[in-house]
């Protein structure tokens, strides 16, 4: 058992409004600079929809992520040999139309237009060139656009949902949208790192963080094309890779990341996990459909005396192993079994996890209506006994988070509806009869797990949602520079120097 | 209900403090939300927890209306409406023959992204919509009136005119076209083809009404007091003109 130590960010789909604050907090804070104009570190989107860059799931064409074959796993992109001989050459690279051109406005004639009979306005022009432009694109195009022909229709997730079902998604009475909100998913096997000719790109031992050293970066872009989440982005400005850095010095100094904290649905929670390092290639290189049960079984019981001594063996601290012990993340991916990482066949094993959003109403149409006649000691359980008939379909889901497996979906739903029902039977109708007990057992839980869930999704402090671990920056600085007092209130290490345009 | 300003008596406020931001302190008695402690503004916890009777006839929320001039104009109890015919309002009449264009319900719900006119043309929330004010139609009419995704559009009737781009989605009922409001009028916006004129905003193409059950009064909760309980501007909705345009110039 090899024991390490990482940060981890799950997202509660049922509770995101698509707000975009987040998508803001993180471009002002990180990627508010020249040729970082089109980098959204942080984006939000709708579901069904085609995300950004448009289409980033189709990996037919962009060739992101592993792929298992004979020899075990293997990049889409390229293999070892193949990689060497093709340096030069990359042609699964998005392309600026790939994102959109990055505008802005002549905001100045607004206060300098010569006299003219109309009122001045600021004309938009491309953010590249200054030149006037048409806004073609951009990086929320198709928001709140589920059920259209041209944006959501051609979402890859929608494979298998049935012709009359996606007919019907098309049509007001049954369009259906959730929001998902992504970031770098700071991978366990990250094809990024992997497909970096220069090495620049490296996962940081204490918590995980996947990082691109600017110094070493060498713009081959080879994680761009491998990564297969498209969340490495190349500045045209200093040409150099820029990604998500999980708001390191802010976690270093006992913040939570801005696109975290500044949460308007308060959708997200930080905490650590404990995995075992040496199961990775075991779970990276797992069938299709054990993906995900893999990944979760190399993530490990903070509580376990045998997890505790490796752990502390590999110099994992105990303000480390008892938030650990505290973080909401491991409760819901790991004792709960409520939340999965997002298109777990990638085989990055990515560590931000969701948990999928439930559909507000049963929906079918029978001859053009929408039922509404339920009898009333039925309607709470309707949609338990019928999730086939879930507005959002839960192959979609199974699609997007569970590589095709819709029963990890189901039992999720199952027990996320076991919890509404619960609750709204308590405080409404203030019984729980046999009929609810019934159900609650039949979604594999308790009364007394119910509402746990309930407390923590609804009614967390923050220092519940954000459990943060003593990162000690000051052994750190010790052992690097001797004396921790001269770098004091720092965060991470080196890069104080803007980077140089690489050779 | 003293309690409620327990603590927050030797509170002080600077000007400076001010000047940095909003401040929010005490719990007013006549509003509706307890937000001690930094608590989030939510209505009616005052009356749900300090037993405070809500202030209307009975004393408990009303969902249905007996007084008079609702009961007239059917206003009595919050049922399904039919938008009302065009030709009640005489916004369209002499627009009719100017252009060939498809009369739809112009409505203007709140925006996703502003609390009406809250500095939305930042080059932040721009980019995230669509660089523009979107108007919003119906797929299937859009396609019928030859107009296709992103393709500039022209709002017009006897009150002004409007100018952008439009999106086209499933979500949007047939007859009816969306622009969010408020849209600012500085950033993007082309001369009207039509009228020649710098186009307007979403209000260039509403005139305001009075709704004559908001001037009801002497009944319970309808007593006139500034801000609260008066006629209001009703400037959401009206009938337009929806044409398919070139690429227009700024
Ligand atoms: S999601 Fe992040 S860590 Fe994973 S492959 Fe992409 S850039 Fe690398
Ligand atoms: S800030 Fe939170 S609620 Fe808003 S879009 Fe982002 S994740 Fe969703």
């Amino acid at each position: 058992m090899n024991v390490r130590a990482h940060m981890s960010m799950l997202f509660h789909l049922d509770k995101c409004i698509g707000c975009h604050t987040c998508s803001v907090a993180c471009k002002n804070l990180w990627t508010d600079r020249k040729g970082a104009e089109y980098m959204w570190w942080n984006n939000v989107e709708t579901r069904p929809g085609t995300g950004y860059p448009t289409g980033w799931e189709d990996q037919d064409h962009y060739r992101g992520g592993w792929e298992k074959n004979w020899v075990g796993i293997e990049l889409k992109l390229q293999s070892k040999p193949k990689a060497i001989a093709n340096l030069f050459y990359n042609p699964a690279l998005p392309e600026l139309d790939d994102y959109y051109e990055p505008f802005t406005f002549r905001y100045e004639d607004l206060f300098n237009a010569p006299e003219s009979k109309h009122q001045p306005t600021a004309v938009p022009i491309s953010a590249i060139t200054g030149d006037p432009i048409d806004i073609e694109s951009g990086p929320n195009w198709d928001d709140d656009l589920s059920g259209s022909t041209i944006y959501a229709a051609n979402d890859p997730n929608l494979e298998g949902v049935s012709e009359e079902v996606r007919q019907q998604m098309g049509e007001i009475e049954r369009v259906v949208f959730n929001y998902l909100p992504r970031i770098c998913n700071h991978c366990l096997n990250p094809a990024c790192v992997a497909a970096c000719p220069s090495g620049a790109i490296y996962k940081r031992g204490e918590d995980g963080v996947v990082l691109v050293n600017e110094d070493e970066c060498r713009a081959w872009r080879m994680c761009v094309s491998a990564c297969p989440y498209k969340k490495v982005y190349y500045n045209w400005s200093t040409g150099k890779s820029e990604k998500c850095i999980l708001c390191f010095p802010r976690m270093e100094t006992g913040q939570a990341p801005a696109c975290a904290h500044s949460c308007v649905g308060r959708i997200r929670y930080m905490g650590v996990l404990l995995y075992d390092a040496d199961l990775i290639k075991w779970a990276a290189e797992g069938p299709d459909d054990e993906m995900f049960d893999r990944q979760k079984e190399i993530i490990l019981d903070p509580f376990d005396p045998a997890v505790i001594k490796a752990a502390k063996e590999n110099g994992i601290d105990d303000g480390w192993i008892d938030s650990a012990q505290q973080s909401p993340v491991y409760k819901f991916v790991k004792v709960w079994n409520m939340a999965v990482p997002l298109h777990a066949e990638y085989r990055t094993l990515a560590m931000m996890f969701y948990i999928p959003p439930l559909s507000p109403v049963v929906s079918t149409i029978e001859e053009g209506l929408v039922r509404l006649d339920i009898p009333r000691e039925r309607v709470d359980f309707e949609l338990f006994n019928s999730l086939e008939k879930a507005r959002l379909p839960i192959q979609y889901l199974a699609n997007l988070f569970s590589g095709g497996n819709e029963e990890v979906i189901e039992k999720i739903l199952r027990k996320m509806l076991a919890v509404r029902i619960y609750k709204r039977r308590e405080s409404v109708e203030g019984i729980i009869d046999d009929a609810t007990l019934a159900m609650v057992e039949s979604a594999d839980t308790t009364p007394e797990e119910i509402e746990a869930i309930y407390r923590l999704t609804t009614l967390p402090t923050i220092a519940e949602r954000f459990v943060y671990p003593p990162y000690h920056r000051e052994m750190a600085a010790e052992a690097i520079y001797g004396d921790p007092l001269a770098r004091k209130g720092d965060v991470g290490f080196g890069y104080i120097m803007p980077p140089e345009r690489g050779p | 209900m003293t309690h409620l300003s327990d603590g927050q008596r030797d509170t002080r406020i600077r000007f400076s403090d001010l000047v940095a931001q909003p401040r929010r302190v005490l719990t007013t008695p006549t509003w509706s939300a307890v937000i001690n402690k930094g608590r989030a503004y939510s209505p009616f916890t005052l009356n749900v927890e300090e037993l405070v009777p809500w202030r209307t006839l009975t004393g408990r929320q009303h969902f249905y209306l007996d007084h008079e001039n609702y009961l007239e104009w059917g206003e009595h109890l919050p049922t399904y409406k039919p938008r009302p015919d065009h030709t009640m309002l005489s916004e369209t009449e002499i627009s009719a023959n100017e252009a060939q264009g498809r009369l739809l319900n112009y409505i203007t719900p709140h925006g996703k992204w502003s609390i009406h006119s809250t500095y939305s043309e930042n080059i932040r929330m721009k980019t995230l919509s669509r660089g523009g004010y979107p108007v919003w139609l119906n797929d299937k009419e859009a396609a019928e009136m030859d107009i296709k995704d992103n393709d500039w559009v022209e709002l017009f009737n006897d009150n002004g005119v409007f100018v952008q781009r439009c999106i086209t989605s499933a979500r949007i009922p047939r007859g009816t076209v969306f622009v969010y409001h408020a849209t600012e009028r500085t950033v993007g916006i082309p001369i009207s083809p039509l009228r020649q004129k710098r186009a307007g905003m979403n209000n260039s193409i509403t005139r305001t009404r009075l709704k004559p059950v908001l001037m009801s009064g002497g009944y319970g909760q309808f007593t006139y007091s500034f801000n609260y309980w008066g006629p209001t501007g009703v400037n959401r909705d009206t009938f337009v003109y929806v044409r398919k345009i070139d690429k227009p110039s700024y």
